[in-house]
């Protein structure tokens, strides 16, 4: 295959003029022509891996870069569902049955699932104040789903997560994300809509999906402007 | 017209098509070739212009003759060709260091015009460094026609001084030893085998023109351990003779500076004055190969004093002919000025040595003696013994020639940390051998390190809006700039702004042009890579904002030039393509 010579800057992850120079000093393979030169792919990728230095297509990196890209709140939101009326005394079982009604998931992962969030809340409540808490597991779920959800859990009634105020939790999101990155880019997107004061007394209403979600991506578009303080 | 671009682009020919080093050494064979011619024409002109001047020669007025010549070569390469006086070698490891090879076009003879007038008209100095640098210009423009690229051009420009020495001296190892240890400094298979070629080449057609001589026959040695053991005290000669003569060179070249007289009347002055030294002794004229064989067939019959005498005149012969503006190189000199140390040393041994013990013949020890001459001056070991063995096939001598070689470059290493060649590159920061911290620094320039995913920010803009972007900037440094005239004005790292970061009553209340760094450190793109890092470890800066005409360009930061060099040294020194 031949490249251009931005091509073969791409793939080596160097500055055209640093190729411009390697093929002057006489550096790089390539074949000479009256006008211009000739770059073959299969001889620089011989030549790299003899240099031990990096060579990929400029195909393959746009694709890694765009995989990278994070799943936002609303769509999250949407795959995880609104699930109303948890029953429950106690964090466990209001944590079991939330779990439970997650159709999203399957039914051999949901006590891993379960278990995960039960071994995070101990290590440190998630109840984050105001009556709302934000259960997840401390470490990505990786290949056990393929999109990250928040499942909105309204409690049938309010459960003391020992949240930092000590207000008793009426609402929980479970956040169940495959990698790190989708899980701190989604909490952090799920705090700036908590607190916001009036978001939460919406919440306390139980709203229907469709005025949940209308909120929500209310709220995805000011931060996509950047108009978080 | 194809056929033309076709045969301009050699790497295209279907035979060279699958692997460049076939290229390389059919190029070295017509390098070789023509550095070969180059040496021979040279050579057969001082032959002429010696039995030309030689009628002259019982004339009180000879004396002016060196000062005539080196005056003529001086206007010579002043006036009509425009180039600098000097031996020459200097200039290509030049531009082996910076300019991958490339030489003038015209290099490639107007030293053998200057150094024929220097030298046939008496003048003490050697035909050997100009012939390198023909012969490295010819590779060198040999290499640009054909289009090559700077790593093949300057393996040819080795091949034509390895030509040149190999037929100069009818010796194609030591010529391929000089090229590479000497201009070349890269001791790599990709650049040996053409070398060697080219030398090979020169030789031959060396011997077509001239036949196959050997120019320093000599008597068969016989060479006892307590001979051996004697060169020890020659190395040590040889070595303050050769740093006698590099410190002299350098002096006279002070000295003509100081005069105010044009460059041709300097040379005048210094050609005269060795024409006075030769009226007393001819042995200092010309490049003294004719002396060379007489000492070293034991025919140089002069009492200890005179022999001193000529060893340190043609010492300062040397210094007065280069110094003082004549044209040529210090190759032969060097040969004498060893040779005739080598002869002093072995009248003084004489002296004490015990009758019951053979001493080694004079020719013994001035063959080592140029050996240690030549390997002190220039500090290349190998290219003294084996361009001693191969003039002289004096192969019973390699174990003494040896010693003397090795002694004599130490100790004078340890006087001179760099040889005559090299000294002023080396003071100039221009010696850049590849695969050296130096080479890849200079390689690499600002432009190519430049980080351009910076943003921009504003001195009037608030410290609120200002945390907004920070979230959208994977960098730590922000330039900032003038909102009108685009004017850069200073630089804010998070550093700065860490302090106010938790304290929202700051947000509204402070402006960026309080908060930034002026004026800073900046680096524009034209500087050399090794003074903005010399500059930023002075500082002890990580980056450094790259500016035009007070613009902000970039940012260049210690963990890309880490990343770019480190890429840059593997592409240098593993194995070459």
């Amino acid at each position: 295959m031949k490249l251009t010579i931005n091509d073969v800057a791409r793939c080596l992850r160097l500055p055209v003029s640093t190729v411009e120079r390697w093929i002057r000093q006489g550096r790089l393979p390539i074949q000479r022509t009256d006008d211009g030169y000739i770059f073959n792919e299969s001889a620089l990728e011989k030549w790299a891996a003899m240099y031990k230095l990096p060579f990929s297509l400029p195909e393959e990196v746009s694709e890694t870069t765009q995989q990278t890209k994070t799943d936002n709140l609303l769509p999250a939101m949407k795959r995880g569902g609104l699930l109303y009326n948890i029953k429950g005394e106690d964090v466990e079982t209001v944590l079991k049955n939330g779990v439970e009604n997650i159709h999203m998931l399957s039914h051999n992962i949901k006590d891993t699932v379960y278990r995960g969030l039960l071994e995070r809340e101990h290590m440190a409540p998630t109840g984050i104040g105001k009556g709302v808490a934000i259960p997840h597991p401390r470490d990505p779920l990786k290949d056990m789903i393929s999109n990250a959800l928040i499942s909105t859990c309204f409690l049938e009634t309010p459960v003391d997560f020992h949240a930092v105020d000590g207000m008793p939790v009426f609402v929980m999101f479970i956040l169940l994300s495959p990698s790190t990155k989708t899980h701190l880019h989604l909490l952090s997107s799920l705090s700036f809509c908590i607190r916001n004061n009036p978001f939460v007394e919406f919440l306390k209403t139980a709203p229907d999906s469709r005025a949940f979600f209308s909120y929500i991506s209310d709220f995805e578009n000011r931060l996509v402007k950047g108009d978080r303080f | 017209m194809r056929i033309l671009k076709w045969w301009r682009y050699p790497g295209n020919w279907p035979i060279f098509r699958f692997d460049d080093r076939l290229l390389l050494i059919f190029m070295a064979a017509i390098v070789g070739c023509f550095s070969g011619l180059a040496s021979v024409a040279l050579n057969r002109s001082l032959v002429m212009m010696a039995d030309w001047l030689d009628h002259y020669r019982h004339y009180w007025w000879v004396f002016v003759l060196p000062g005539v010549g080196a005056a003529l070569s001086s206007l010579f390469l002043e006036k009509v060709v425009k180039e600098g006086a000097g031996h020459g070698v200097p200039e290509v490891i030049y531009s082996v260091s910076r300019h991958g090879g490339l030489l003038r076009f015209r290099s490639s003879f107007t030293r053998l015009i200057s150094s024929c007038l220097t030298i046939g008209s008496g003048g003490s100095a050697g035909p050997e460094a100009p012939v390198v640098i023909s012969g490295a210009a010819i590779g060198s423009n040999i290499a640009r026609y054909f289009s090559l690229n700077d790593r093949q051009r300057v393996t040819l420009v080795g091949c034509g001084a390895a030509g040149a020495i190999g037929s100069i001296f009818n010796a194609p190892i030591a010529g391929m030893v000089f090229a590479i240890e000497v201009i070349v400094g890269e001791w790599k298979a990709v650049n040996i085998a053409p070398i060697a070629i080219a030398s090979v080449f020169g030789v031959e057609i060396s011997h077509i023109l001239q036949g196959d001589q050997i120019p320093f026959g000599h008597h068969v040695f016989k060479i006892d351990y307590l001979n051996i053991a004697a060169s020890i005290g020659l190395a040590v000669l040889s070595a303050g003779a050769s740093l006698f003569q590099t410190y002299l060179l350098r002096s006279m070249h002070t000295v003509s500076h100081k005069v105010t007289a044009p460059l041709w009347i300097r040379a005048a002055i210094g050609g005269c004055a060795v024409g006075v030294i030769g009226l007393f002794l001819p042995v200092v004229l010309g490049e003294g190969y004719h002396s060379i064989h007489m000492m070293i067939t034991d025919r140089y019959h002069q009492v200890l004093l005179i022999v001193a005498l000529a060893s340190f005149a043609k010492i300062a012969a040397t210094a007065l002919t280069l110094g003082w503006g004549g044209s040529g190189g210090i190759f032969a000199p060097c040969l004498v000025v060893g040779s005739l140390v080598g002869v002093t040393y072995h009248h003084f041994l004489a002296l004490f040595w015990p009758p019951s013990i053979s001493l080694g013949n004079e020719g013994y020890y001035a063959l080592l003696g140029m050996a240690g001459m030549i390997s002190g001056m220039l500090q290349a070991p190998l290219t003294g013994i084996f361009l001693i063995i191969e003039i002289t096939h004096g192969w019973e001598v390699i174990i003494p020639a040896i010693i003397v070689s090795v002694l004599t470059t130490t100790i004078c290493h340890y006087f001179e940390p760099a040889s005559y060649y090299l000294r002023d590159l080396v003071e100039h920061g221009h010696l850049l051998r590849p695969g050296t911290d130096a080479r890849i620094l200079s390689d690499l320039n600002i432009s190519e390190l430049l980080e351009r995913d910076c943003i921009i920010v504003h001195p009037s803009m608030l410290l609120r809006d200002f945390i907004g972007i920070i979230k959208q900037s994977h960098r730590n440094y922000f330039p900032v700039e003038d909102e009108k005239t685009g004017e850069f004005l200073g630089i804010i790292h998070l550093d700065d702004i860490r302090p106010y970061l938790f304290d929202p009553v700051m947000y509204d209340t402070v402006f960026l042009g309080q908060i930034m760094k002026a004026p800073v450190e900046v680096a524009y793109p034209d500087d050399d890579v090794l003074d903005v890092v010399r500059k930023m470890e002075a500082k002890g800066l990580y980056s450094m904002p790259v500016v035009v005409n007070n613009r902000f360009m970039g940012l260049i930061s210690k963990a890309t030039i880490l990343d770019k060099y480190r890429k840059e040294l593997m592409v240098q020194t593993c194995r070459s393509i």
